[in-house]
């Protein structure tokens, strides 16, 4: 089971961070005495009651069958198996300080705006210094009285302190969203930035091919000799637009052609790339038919916002349904259905895409 | 000679000057108060050029405007002071009288050091913190008080003199200036920095100007109306971009938390001791008191490293107040550091998410970050510290910390674990990387109303303006004027096989071009009289085709005519060889030097006349694109100023080809032959500087090794046979009574040209009359007419649509 951060606060693990310490060759576990050479992937974990290191095997074999005593002679403490963590800074010290400052400043979380000069927020932070350094390097007395003093703001400012935290997470989060808009935006002026210099290429080449047109065209024999190279400047271009296709991903040679995933490209279809042009006829402008014609302009059928154009095409489509649709095969075909199944299915399955056009 | 620029008289100390409208775009560019670009073939004389018409200048016209000039290396800074000195000499005699006026150089304090145990260091670090620990103010006040403290006494003896004049009238060249310290035992580095207000021409490097970290403390008293010239300004946007970057590695780490230790030490010392101090300090900070001229004291510690505009005004936050606070802070923030360094993969994050990262992980915030180094500074200053080399690494993570909280926009953290790609060991260094040339030189575009910014080799001078963020007045580039040919510029891209050659990654190593190369060279070493130079793209490059060649036995051929000298990283292997190479050229052995277009060599060295007859340069020599700081920097120049990483990697390859190409050409007797081998170059031609360009047949661009040694060897026929000095004047040189021509000439144009325009506009007047008495009837002006053609048109455009 990977050690998790113990503190609750502790930020996520992340891409900086340093795991697992590089090794170095006089890595040696103070508790059970072994050294890197003997297990190249050891580990060190701290515990932040005490700041004593030991590596995974140690924490495992002692503190698996729940809360024991810190193995370091001397050290009194009671140490669980979940409070173990491994430390962020090769000096425990300064780990340690980073700790008190985060319980520190999840308590003093105050900005400048909050402050009417610029005085009063530095005579503020001074204070907060003050606290955190008696807390971290503190003896004995001070030490405890700047723990009350803690936990007392911390009782009387709750509400200050539970708002302040909220408007801190907000101011973050919004500039990691600036953050990462930014990146966006300069990601695309990249990829704009190659599109215009591949587009160039194309164009020079473009115009090198209407050069060479024109010399094949011309009468003397001349053109013949200047074609011989034509070929290659063609796959010249060509190589040379596959390589800037290429570039900005990783590549790797000898790997094996896959098929590109289907219907990958472009926005999704619900219809799955039918189409619902009628293939059979096509409707035209002024279908005109007396016995049709009066229902255009009858107050009975237009009001209810009945589209005449709407109901001539559908009267097509009923009419020419089925025509699709051939029997005999599907007969042959069939799997044990009636032939009334299999033509409607039929006559269905031709007339979804179209009935769609008809709403 | 002497001759006026519209009513401006300048004093030329030679009696030759090149012909050229130089002087008069400069000229235009300071009565106009703007920026500009300007390209001048190397070895005409563009120093000297530029200081008689600036000195001139500045002793003609009322304001006196200072002089700023800028140039790269210590070599150039000490030419530029001999020209300046010469010019004056001149001036002096020509006016009959001393000008008042001084001119100084400024150098580093290792270079002008005369104390005699400091001056024997060999680190310039070393020297700057043992040279404080003898002059800060405290030790001083400590030696007042009669503590028993090491002072240094050529420091001291500055104090008995006047301060506004330490040194007599005149121009000091740093030799002279160190003479004259060690005479009147007076401290040369402190007697420059203190006069510079006073003086009216100074040359320094361009770090001083540009590198925040140094321009805070030196160049923060120099007025609005100085004009500002960076001479051999080709590299000038790396200059920028290095002195806004800084580099941390591990072991830069453990001594700044060594040195993190001993602060602490110190600091619980004085708590016992004398906890008035810190008391003070503390108290000051509350208040937000600030020493007006803190940053600026010749005994910081260190200045801000971020540039005077991005400075913060509030007082120090509160939670760093107190000396120990910050001390842990530096601390966490360092093992925070430590911490990031372990990680085995790339990572490159902006500022904003390393902040991010860094709030989450360590509770520091972004704007105790941003005060930690002037925090730093105070601290030092109040602890008294002398020992400060042992700082240093603090000091890069202090200026880390607020370089990286200040800036946003412009800046890269890339974390490379191992050195190079098949590297087993990890060496974790974390780049804090500048992406933006322009920000470092905007402070300087934005104070100095004229800045001209002038190399031999600048083409195309667009991209400067475009790189650094400034629209210029003038923006030129001089072609030479040349009485014969003296120089062959060629374009190889085939070897005697036809075979092309080039250096491009696929085919760099085929035996075929390898071979096709080391025939080149000895061909070329077999024709060429004394020096030749020789430069590869990478030293990685030259040692494997060296040692192909020596499988090949070339080496042995090119033996037989040239001594083989080669450049090395290593500085002091490479002047040793330089020497070798000089004394084999000049008794008649000749060599041949292999450099690196990139190295030392291609720079600032000079192979003028004999030392240097033909230049060859194997390959394009472009960047190692597979850096990511460079792949990060090409695609912010994408984003923010649209040039395209094509573009810039190309321009930048052929400013260090142009660079080397004009190292063998020091002026206009001086002749050479100058190869290109590598096919690319071909497409690449117009992108050389126009004077190289201009010289180039059009027959001489797509060679054969062969065809190549036969026009270098007429060449070479010709520019035996005897050249009279005499036989330049007039074409590429001119003495008073051309100049005096020209200048008829020119104004002869002029009235030309004025009175066509008074006649045009004579033409115009009567033409608008009767243009606009007689309407559409007149035979008058032309437009008039037209207009109404043009409506007739559209009537008739009209009319068919309403047909339709």
């Amino acid at each position: 089971m990977p050690p998790k951060p113990a503190a609750p606060g502790a930020p996520a693990r992340n891409l900086f961070h340093p795991l697992p310490i590089p090794p170095s060759a006089d890595d040696m576990c103070p508790v059970c005495k072994t050294i890197r050479y003997l297990n190249r992937d050891m580990e060190f974990l701290i515990n932040p009651e005490c700041y004593h290191t030991m590596c995974l095997n140690c924490v495992n074999r002692l503190f698996t069958d729940g809360p024991n005593q810190c193995p370091y002679a001397g050290c009194s403490r009671t140490l669980r198996r979940k409070g173990f963590r491994s430390a962020f800074f090769g000096d425990l010290a300064v780990e340690r300080e980073v700790d008190v400052r985060r319980r520190v400043a999840a308590v003093f979380n105050r900005v400048e705006d909050d402050f009417e000069t610029a005085r009063d927020w530095d005579n503020y932070l001074q204070m907060v210094e003050d606290l955190t350094f008696d807390l971290v390097h503190g003896t004995g007395e001070k030490r405890g009285e700047a723990e009350k003093v803690l936990v007392r703001w911390e009782g009387e400012h709750k509400g200050e302190i539970e708002r302040n935290r909220r408007a801190g997470r907000e101011r973050e989060e919004q500039a990691r969203r600036r953050m990462g808009l930014e990146k966006d935006a300069a990601r695309e002026r990249r990829v704009a930035a190659l599109r215009e210099v591949e587009e160039e290429r194309r164009e020079r080449a473009a115009s090198k091919e209407a050069e060479l047109d024109g010399i094949a065209a011309a009468p003397d024999g001349r053109g013949g000799v200047q074609l011989k190279r034509r070929g290659q400047v063609v796959r010249a271009v060509e190589a040379a637009a596959a390589a800037t296709a290429e570039v900005g991903r990783l590549s790797i040679r000898g790997l094996k052609e896959k098929g590109k995933p289907r219907g990958a490209e472009g926005p999704y279809d619900p219809f799955g790339g039918v189409d619902f042009a009628p293939s059979r006829y096509r409707l035209g402008e002024g279908l005109a038919h007396p016995q049709v014609d009066k229902y255009r302009f009858d107050q009975g059928h237009v009001t209810g916002g009945y589209s005449f154009e709407e109901w001539t095409a559908r009267a097509m489509y009923e009419a020419f349904a089925g025509l699709g649709v051939f029997v005999e095969d599907e007969k042959e075909a069939g799997i044990g259905l009636s032939s009334r199944e299999i033509a409607t299915i039929a006559s269905g399955i031709a007339a979804v895409g179209d009935k769609m056009e008809l709403d | 000679m002497e001759f006026n620029i519209d009513d401006l008289p300048v004093l030329f100390p030679y009696p030759r000057i090149y012909p050229g409208i130089y002087m008069c775009d400069l000229k235009k560019t300071l009565d106009a108060g703007g920026h500009c670009v300007l390209e001048m073939p190397s070895g005409t004389g563009k120093t000297i050029t530029l200081l008689s018409l600036i000195v001139a200048y500045q002793q003609y016209y009322p304001e006196h405007r200072k002089l700023i000039y800028c140039s790269r290396t210590m070599s150039e800074i000490e030419k530029a002071l001999v020209e300046l000195k010469s010019l004056m000499k001149f001036r002096a005699e020509r006016l009959g009288h001393d000008e008042e006026f001084r001119g100084l150089g400024l150098t580093s304090r290792k270079n002008l050091c005369l104390h005699p145990s400091v001056k024997r260091e060999k680190s310039g670090s070393v020297v700057d913190a043992r040279c404080r620990s003898l002059t800060a103010g405290f030790v001083r006040e400590k030696k007042e008080k009669g503590e028993s403290v090491d002072t240094c006494l050529y420091h001291d003896n500055l104090d008995a003199l006047e301060p506004h004049n330490l040194v007599p009238n005149g121009v000091w060249t740093l030799d002279g200036i160190l003479r004259y310290g060690e005479e009147h035992k007076q401290c040369p580095y402190f007697t420059a920095r203190r006069m510079m207000q006073f003086c009216n021409v100074i040359i320094y490097s361009y770090h001083y100007l540009l590198d925040p970290k140094i321009a805070e403390r030196v160049s923060k008293d120099l007025s609005k109306d100085c004009i500002v010239v960076f001479d051999e300004a080709h590299n000038i946007d790396n200059v920028c971009i290095e002195s806004l970057s800084t580099d941390i590695t591990e072991d830069s780490l453990r001594r700044a938390t060594r040195g993190v230790q001993n602060l602490q030490a110190k600091i619980s010392e004085m708590e016992e001791s004398d906890q008035k101090k810190l008391q003070d300090e503390y108290e000051k900070l509350v208040e937000g008191l600030r020493g007006a001229d803190e940053a600026r004291r010749e005994d910081a510690f260190m200045a801000n490293p971020v540039l005077p505009d991005d400075l913060l005004k509030d007082a120090v936050p509160g939670n760093i107040r107190r000396a120990e606070h910050f001390v842990g802070f530096l601390k966490r923030f360092i093992e925070y550091l430590k911490t990031r360094m372990k990680v085995r993969q790339v990572i490159s994050e902006t500022p904003p998410s390393f902040l991010a990262h860094l709030k989450e992980y360590t509770f520091i915030e972004k704007k105790p970050l941003r005060f930690c180094a002037e925090r730093l500074t105070s601290l030092v200053r109040t602890l008294e510290l002398t020992n400060i080399e042992d700082y240093q690494p603090l000091q890069e993570v202090a200026t880390f910390a607020t370089l990286v909280a200040t800036y946003e926009k412009g800046f890269l953290l890339i974390l490379e674990p191992y050195e190079s790609d098949t590297a087993e060991v990890p060496n974790p260094v974390l780049h804090f990387t500048c992406l933006d040339a322009a920000i470092a030189i905007k402070p300087v575009f934005d104070r100095f109303s004229s800045v001209v910014i002038t190399s031999g080799t600048m083409s195309p001078l667009e991209m400067y303006p475009k790189m650094l963020g400034f629209t210029t007045v003038v923006q030129e580039s001089y072609a030479m004027t040349l009485a014969r040919r003296s120089f062959l510029p060629m374009i190889v891209t085939r070897g005697s096989d036809q075979a092309a050659i080039s250096t491009s990654f696929k085919i760099r190593n085929e035996p075929s071009v390898v071979r096709n190369y080391g025939n080149l060279l000895s061909e070329f070493a077999r024709i060429t009289p004394d020096g030749m130079v020789v430069f590869f793209p990478s030293y990685l490059y030259m040692e494997s085709i060296i040692s192909m060649w020596q499988g090949m036995g070339i080496l042995d051929e090119v033996w037989r005519y040239k001594l083989i000298l080669v450049e090395t990283p290593d500085a002091q292997e490479t002047s040793l060889a330089l020497e070798t190479y000089r004394t084999a050229c000049a008794n008649g052995r000749g060599a041949v030097m292999l450099c690196v277009a990139r190295g030392k060599v291609s720079e600032g060295i000079d192979f003028d006349h004999h030392f240097g007859r033909t230049v060859l340069c194997i390959g394009v020599p472009f960047q190692y694109t597979e850096s990511r700081i460079l792949k990060a920097r090409l695609e912010f120049l994408r984003e923010t100023y649209r040039i395209r990483e094509n573009d810039f990697l190309s321009f930048d390859a052929m400013r260090h080809a142009a660079q080397c190409l004009g190292r063998v050409l020091r002026g206009k007797d001086d002749y050479g032959i100058m190869v290109l081998a590598d096919r690319r170059f071909q497409k690449k031609r117009a992108q050389l500087p126009k004077w190289i360009n201009q010289a180039m047949m059009d027959a001489d661009v797509n060679m054969s090794t062969d065809m190549a040694v036969s026009s270098a060897r007429r060449f070479l026929r010709s520019m035996g046979q005897a050249f009279p000095a005499d036989k330049q004047d007039g074409v590429s040189v001119w003495t008073m009574e051309h100049l005096a021509a020209h200048k008829e000439k020119v104004e002869r144009e002029r009235i030309v040209e004025l009175t066509l325009a008074r006649e045009k506009e004579e033409a115009m007047m009567v033409g608008n009359r009767n243009g606009g008495g007689g309407g559409g009837g007149g035979g008058g002006g032309q437009w008039v007419e037209s207009d109404y053609e043009m409506d007739e048109d559209d009537e008739a455009e009209m009319m068919a649509l309403d047909a339709v």
